[in-house]
């Protein structure tokens, strides 16, 4: 099965390379559309204050040892105690979040934009590609796959018998689809990357993100084990201003 | 806070500007992103520019952003007209904005109007319960205008909601000291220190704090706290190397009657006066004689 199929440079030109212009093409029309439609999103106090409060107990972790221990645990109760700690969530108050999400119209309206602007350019440029690129071998992959691959890579062509590194436009597509982030990043400055595979993600993950990242916060500040770093402190000093004695 | 490296630059595009060259919208706009204070050449440099209507119409959009920064300058260098004939341009072209509004609000305060610029700062505020810059005027005008307890109140609230913001924690912190209500500044100060441990005057500044809190325990944790700033800033820092050397008097005049199982390493305390010397010897070789008598006089050197 060691063919080596000789592969038309026409495909090249006419295949590879305007599915990519396209693909580039489409993400910068998405971005300039996305930054018309984005509505003004006025700052939720329950949310800003909980992200305030992720920072500093962030913080506290990072500079624990360099705060006498009575602070800390002062600290760290504050965040973490039953009754009225910043970082204890209720088991209620947890479930009403998404509940909330939904009714909200508001944010209901801003994830459908959302994922509309994802969705349907996607959705598009498939389907054009499948149209116009099916059916012939577009490109071949450097590496060998197993057989499972086939029905992934080479869905117009119907021979059995090829090499499954040798794949369809629709492969392409999809390499594109997940590769082009860091060309937009540079394009349209790094804020601003059309990054579709994140916001896959994010559309699954929805938005339960503010109690469940708080109750991380709070069982790793559990965890943490106090050592005051200053009496170390105290011996650098001596060794340093010896030094510098000299 | 600008690194020695921006604020070099700075100065050398000021040079450069005072004496003629271009580059005064270089200028500009370095002073707008390091927010450094410098009213005086801002106003100068942005007058300049936006009275030639050739050098104004080429900056585009960016001269509504001059012109904020020029009121702010105006209203800092008391130059009030000026400043109210830049916020009546932006208010034209910006009818309704909480930019604008904020800044006619600072223009009450600047002319010493409180109550009309409480008023304003309160109308704006319904609008946008959490615009941090909002806050921090209602704070500054507390405080300008003598009432430091509300400016306490003021930032408490504030910091109850924006708990991560630094430089409000540092402002509180040196209110405290003021006020002497040494706790609360030490807490304070332990929370700016979480955030950026890295920082030598952090350190310092709680160290001084707990020395004059007093009390065997702060007086320990002082000294610690003056060697981490000698470590972070290499020895250079006079008043850290002060401090270990009081710190150490102290101590030892408060355990003088315990047994010194606790013997503290002198190599410490004589080697912060030897560094003080030095320093001395290096910077001010007049007030030798004096630095000589006093470290006698603590028993730091023979």
């Amino acid at each position: 099965m060691a063919e080596d199929l000789v592969l038309d440079t026409a495909i090249r030109d006419w295949v590879l390379i305007p599915l990519s212009a396209v693909m580039v093409l489409i993400g910068i029309l998405r971005y300039f559309v996305a930054k018309l439609m984005r509505s003004f999103q006025s700052p939720d106090p329950k949310v800003l204050k909980e992200g305030q409060v992720l920072l500093r107990a962030r913080n506290l972790k990072a500079g624990a040892n360099f705060i006498p221990a009575k602070s800390f645990r002062a600290r760290r109760f504050y965040f973490t105690n039953e009754e009225n700690g910043l970082l204890h969530v209720p088991k209620e108050q947890a479930q009403n979040a998404q509940a909330q999400m939904f009714s909200d119209p508001n944010m209901a309206m801003d994830m459908m934009k959302k994922n509309l602007s994802m969705i349907i350019p996607q959705t598009l440029t498939f389907a054009w590609v499948n149209f116009f690129f099916s059916g012939f071998v577009a490109a071949k992959i450097p590496f060998p796959l197993t057989q499972r691959f086939r029905s992934m890579l080479q869905n117009g062509i119907d021979l059995s018998t090829v090499d499954v590194s040798y794949v369809s436009s629709r492969s392409w597509y999809f390499l594109n689809l997940f590769g082009l982030r860091g060309l937009f990043s540079l394009i349209l400055g790094e804020e601003n990357a059309q990054d579709d595979t994140q916001k896959m993600m994010q559309m699954s993950g929805f938005g339960f993100d503010a109690s469940k990242s708080l109750s991380a916060e709070k069982d790793s500040l559990d965890i943490i084990q106090h050592e005051w770093v200053l009496p170390k402190m105290e011996q650098r000093a001596e060794e340093m201003l010896r030094k510098l004695v000299k | 806070m600008a690194g020695a490296a921006e604020e070099a630059q700075l100065n050398r595009l000021e040079s450069q500007v005072d004496s003629g060259g271009g580059g005064a919208w270089e200028y500009l706009c370095l002073v707008r992103k390091l927010k450094a204070r410098r009213s005086e050449k801002v106003l100068k440099h942005g007058l300049s520019i936006l009275n030639d209507a050739k050098d104004r119409s080429k900056l585009g959009g960016e001269e509504w952003t001059l012109y904020e920064q020029v009121a702010i300058a105006a209203m800092d260098c008391q130059r009030l007209d000026v400043a109210k004939d830049c916020i009546a341009t932006l208010s034209k072209k910006f009818t309704g904005s909480l930019r604008v509004g904020r800044l006619e609000a600072m223009l009450l305060e600047a002319k010493g109007a409180w109550a009309d610029a409480e008023k304003a700062y309160a109308c704006l505020l319904e609008d946008n319960p959490l615009d941090q810059l909002i806050h921090k005027r209602k704070v500054a005008m507390a405080k300008a205008q003598g009432n430091i307890s509300a400016a306490v109140d003021f930032l408490n609230k504030y910091l109850e909601i924006f708990m991560a913001d630094h430089d409000a924690w540092r402002e509180l912190a040196e209110i405290y000291v003021s006020l002497q209500m040494y706790k609360q500044a030490a807490f304070c100060y332990e929370e700016l220190i979480l955030s950026q441990p890295t920082v030598p005057f952090y350190h310092l500044a709680y160290a001084e704090v707990l020395y004059s809190m007093g009390g065997l325990e702060n007086l320990q944790a002082a000294k610690k706290y003056y060697c981490a700033t000698v470590n972070l800033t290499g020895g250079k820092n006079t008043r850290a190397l002060y401090g270990v050397c009081l710190c150490s008097v102290a101590i030892n005049q408060l355990i003088k009657g315990r047994n010194k199982e606790e013997k503290e390493s002198s190599e410490l305390q004589s080697l912060a006066a030897e560094a003080l010397l030095q320093d001395y010897k290096h910077r001010a070789p007049g007030k030798l004689p004096l630095l000589t008598t006093m470290l006698k006089n603590m028993k730091l050197i023979s």
